[in-house]
Formats: structure tokens, sequence, C-alpha cells
């Protein structure tokens, strides 16, 4: 996989997210907190964590789950993966 | 090979909700093939509908749970769960299953964790496919 650019990454995964909460991209800003502010539940960050995974052709442990609390937490644990 | 006891086991359903009878292979982690033979004698065709017997299509839905929880169970062999719930279905239906037909169930793994999983998944009749999609549930 090339190394993805930081504002790409930044757009394809708000996009990602938004699709599974099913909100408007806009509104998934760097720090919304994914529960509080978005509504998101457990299984809703597992689908994220799916979808990070094809569209990166990466594996992320289910012990990183608990660290998607934001889009710049999501951001930071593909970083770590890429 | 499992047979419905061995089905029992593993998932909570009880008939009338059991709605796999056999299980002939599964891939831990990756893939599960399972089948159910649909009968005339089953209850809710006498109103789904009066007059033109189809399979409902949420059943389809629900075999296709029952078999990823399986899946899952067989998988993780060190999950606790008991309750399994579908937190997300996306499941596109393409042609109706009748009482006759043997139903094919099919589930890929997408993702799984001890909290739940994703997957792919599909049913067929004859070779042929008649619903896909992708289904998401959570275990307690």
């Amino acid at each position: 996989m090339p190394k993805v650019d930081d504002l790409t990454l930044e757009k394809e995964l708000r996009e990602i997210i938004a699709k599974i909460v099913e909100l408007e991209p806009e509104k998934i800003t760097l720090e919304a907190n994914f529960v509080e502010d978005l509504g998101m539940d457990s299984m809703m960050a597992l689908e994220i964590l799916a979808a990070m995974e094809k569209k990166y052709k990466i594996q992320v442990p289910e012990e990183k789950l608990g660290q998607l609390r934001s889009l710049n937490d999501t951001i930071k644990l593909t970083k770590e993966y890429l | 090979m499992m047979d419905t006891e061995e089905i029992k086991s593993l998932i909570p359903q009880r008939v009338p909700f059991l709605m796999l009878d056999r299980v002939v292979e599964i891939k831990p982690g990756e893939l599960i093939r399972a089948y159910k033979n649909v009968s005339i004698n089953e209850d809710y065709f006498r109103g789904h509908f009066p007059d033109t017997a189809i399979f409902p299509g949420a059943l389809i839905a629900e075999a296709m749970a029952q078999a990823a929880c399986i899946l899952l169970k067989k998988s993780i062999l060190d999950l606790k769960a008991t309750l399994f719930y579908v937190t997300g279905v996306k499941v596109r239906f393409f042609k109706p299953v009748i009482p006759g037909d043997q139903l094919y169930i099919i589930i890929k793994t997408i993702k799984m964790t001890h909290i739940g999983g994703i997957f792919e998944t599909e049913a067929a009749v004859d070779g042929k496919t008649v619903a896909k999609g992708e289904m998401t549930f959570a275990c307690k």
C-alpha cells in the first residue's frame, strides 16, 4: 500500500465514518467524540475498523477498538499500521 | 458436518425459530456453509401468504445471522457470549424462496472480534443466489 498523504487520509476516513454513522461528512470534525457527539455505538466502531482495514489493506487488533474515539484518533491509529 | 443437536449447542434459538437444519462446512475465521430445508408444514406459511407460500426474507436474514453466530463461536473459542444482537443488516433479495427449496447459506468473515462480527452473507437455492448482503452483530 503506497503511503497516503495526511489530507487524503483525513478526507477518506471522514467519508468512511460519515457513511457508517449516516451523517454529513462536515459533521465529522477532527475532535467530535464518536459516542457523545455523533451517537456512535461499539458496533459502528467495529464497522469503521473493518472499513479501515479493507480500504488500506491493514490489520488492526481488536484491542485497539477502544482507541477509536474521534476522527483524530482514527487517523492516528490508521497511520500506525500503514 | 453438524446436525441440529450440535447447532442447538452453539446458538440459543430454538424451534420454531431455528433456521438451520445442517452445517456442511466450517473454516474457522473464514467461512461457513449451512442449509435449511424449507417445508410447507412451517406455520408462517399460513399467513405468508395465504394463497402463495413464500419463505419470508426476514427469515432468510435470520438464517444468515444464525450461521454467522456459529461461525463466530467456532472461530473465537474463548467467546463467552450466549446472546447475539443483530445491529446492522444490508441484504438484497433477488428471488422468492418457496416450500421444497433447500436454502443454502454461505457466510464469509469480514471482521470478527469478542464483541461481535461483520460478515458477508449469501443465500442460494439450486446454486442460484437468492439473497446477498452484509450483516453486523454484537454478542454478550
